[in-house]
């Protein structure tokens, strides 16, 4: 892997570079507190130092409201619509946003691999950025390190100030041919960039605690707090439940049909015609959305789907904390081993 | 874990595109359910399992899962029967033979034929459960040979709900169809039993080793006669139940239809109880 030094006045330049492949999409400011990935019109509005945006980068590749198709009342006809492929560099990218990507592509593509989220993914290519974590993040606690480059091409590494630049991939390689403002260079590693939350097992001991958790008395605590609005799932990067409903125009003849985010927190979520609703209680959704991220998916898998973002806590009007739950979860469990232990 | 890299273009599919078919018959045969067949387009068979259901879907208002309850040994057309009981169903009302409908399908896992061969098999459904259940009794029937006894347990609220009278008749007459009847509450026409399904249980004679049950009804009936089950001895492996749940896209992604880890428009809506025996969401 080739490492080239790259001085931060040098970073538009290279954003204008990245421009000949497609469109870059990058973190912009929002209102003055906030972040988004945005498609970049004035590279000097691209942000570097972020520490997270508010949606995740998934909305670039399954939409919060994709149109799938026109349809006609009269005719009782539709079209579908096709998802342009569009060459898309998505720049300066932290590391657990990329794994949320990969874990995406493995809830969207096994089983029945979906056409529309292949054609945006397929043409993608990530160029990654090192954070400094803030009270939030935790990604260290399941296993994704500020420095994890999977998934990208190239990777930014601040060093002083100035970035090193990794050519991880041979498309990584083809992005950055003909740029010359960079310097072959040594890797280096970078100290002090801690993490400030964490959860106290390694996560491959997490699934054993959820194993034990179901009935846990922390179910009903968290959602005494909880009221439900569902930003935790919107915000997630590896949520990916959605409902399609349809829209009909005014004249009443003709209409489209769309998909948009749905939130398993949300009350009416497992309901069916009828009224029967299959989840109905905020303790069962709330557990419900947990052991999705540690149990579930975990289980088949081997990876936690959290990565550790600190999304659905930082954007909690409750100020739940998904890491204080889990954290809960695993003193609990080691009170009953210890209770265990006594007995026998 | 599934990689980009491990997709092909031609592996993807357009999930959610239905195909428009024609109505070719519709009846309403209660008051709240209505009967329609349906026609594929060119020729084309739908190709489902007992057990299994499709999307309907009406532009305008959406979709949702609809039991199949033709037997697939039927040929091109294919029947539902629908309650009227959410927006789109409602809708549905109106339709008649000549309307276009939406069709996606079939999807989800039905009955597992294979292990049903040579089985005696005991059905058991609750008000609209028999619509599902139709799907495998007339399978059964059209292939006579192939089973053992069929015994076929049916209870409805009133007698004015029962569905499929003229088959529920002809079954009644048949001298190799066991059918046993039931409703909550009796009316003055009513002769036959009342009280709830799992009334119709304990008096059976089920030779253990050969009988496998399916069984179809409201969320609460399930426990019931599960129990009931059990305590005529029935192994467990030997059960098999139909769930519903909100299954909104059929390809185990949209997330509405998951009881604990499992979609239940993938690994369902027909489930073996010892398979979800572990699944504390799943009754």
């Amino acid at each position: 892997m080739e490492c080239f030094s790259l001085l931060r006045s040098d970073v538009p330049a290279l954003i204008n570079h990245l421009g000949d492949f497609g469109e870059v999409i990058a973190p912009h400011g929002k209102g003055d507190v906030s972040y988004s990935f945005e498609v970049v019109k004035d590279n000097s509005e691209v942000v570097l130092d972020y520490n997270r945006t508010l949606l995740p980068l998934k909305k670039m590749f399954l939409p919060p409201v994709e149109k799938l198709m026109d349809f006609s009342l009269k005719e009782v006809t539709y079209e579908k619509v096709d998802v342009a492929i569009t060459p898309r560099v998505f720049f300066a990218v932290h590391s657990y946003e990329m794994q949320s990507i990969l874990r995406l592509d493995h809830s969207m593509l096994s089983g029945s691999a979906e056409s529309n989220y292949f054609k945006r993914r397929q043409s993608s290519r990530f160029v990654g950025i090192s954070f400094k974590p803030d009270e939030f993040h935790f990604s260290d606690s399941v296993g994704i390190a500020i420095e994890d480059m999977e998934g990208f091409d190239l990777f930014l590494n601040e060093v002083d100030g100035d970035f090193q630049l990794y050519v991880i991939t041979d498309h990584g390689q083809t992005l950055i041919d003909g740029f010359d403002r960079k310097e072959l260079t040594t890797p280096e590693i970078v100290d002090g960039r801690e993490f400030k939350k964490k959860i106290r097992y390694h996560y491959n001991r997490l699934p054993r605690v959820f194993q034990y958790a179901y009935h846990s008395d922390v179910w009903a605590d968290v959602a005494s707090q909880c009221v439900g609005c569902g930003a935790c799932n919107l915000t997630c990067p590896t949520c990916f439940c959605f409902d399609v409903q349809d829209e009909v125009t005014v004249t009443a003849e003709d209409g489209m049909r769309q998909r948009n985010w749905d939130s398993c927190m949300l009350s009416t979520f497992a309901e069916v015609a009828g009224g029967e609703n299959f989840r109905e209680k905020t303790v069962n959704r709330t557990r419900h959305r947990l052991y999705r991220k540690f149990k579930y998916i975990t289980d088949e898998e081997g990876l936690p789907w959290c990565v550790g973002c600190g999304r659905c806590t930082a954007f909690c009007p409750a100020g739940i904390s998904l890491p204080d739950i889990v954290n809960e979860l695993i003193q609990e469990d080691e009170k009953a081993q210890y209770h265990r232990t006594v007995r026998v | 874990m599934k990689r980009l890299e491990d997709v092909k273009h031609h592996e993807t599919e357009d999930l959610y595109y239905p195909t428009m078919c024609k109505v070719t018959g519709a009846k309403q045969i209660t008051e709240m359910e209505k009967w329609y067949e349906i026609e594929m387009p060119n020729g084309q068979t739908l190709g489902h399992n007992p057990g299994q259901f499709v999307e309907v879907s009406a532009f305008g208002i959406g979709e949702a899962p609809i039991s199949i309850s033709s037997s697939p040994s039927k040929g091109s057309k294919f029947e539902l029967c629908i309650r009227q009981v959410g927006t789109l169903t409602n809708v549905l009302k109106n339709y008649e033979a000549g309307d276009m409908i939406g069709i996606r399908g079939p999807f989800g896992k039905g009955f597992p034929m294979e292990k049903l061969f040579g089985k005696d098999i005991l059905v058991v459904a609750g008000g609209i459960g028999l619509v599902p259940l139709r799907s495998l009794i007339n399978y059964v029937l059209d292939n006579r040979k192939d089973f053992g006894r069929l015994i076929i347990l049916y209870g409805a609220k009133t007698p004015s709900e029962l569905l499929f009278r003229d088959e529920l008749e002809e079954w009644k007459n048949r001298d190799d169809v066991e059918l046993h009847v039931t409703v909550d509450q009796a009316d003055e026409t009513w002769e036959g039993n009342t009280g709830v399904i799992t009334t119709l249980i304990p008096s059976l004679d089920l030779k253990l080793n050969t009988t496998i049950a399916a069984i179809t009804g409201p969320p609460i009936m399930y426990k019931f006669v599960v129990m009931s089950l059990k305590s005529k001895q029935l192994p467990d492996d030997q059960i098999y139940l139909s769930l519903e749940r909100r299954m909104k896209c059929g390809v185990g992604k949209c997330g509405h239809c998951q009881i604990n880890g499992v979609y239940c428009c993938q690994d369902g809506p027909v489930f073996n109880y010892v398979d979800i025996k572990p699944l504390e969401e799943a009754l």
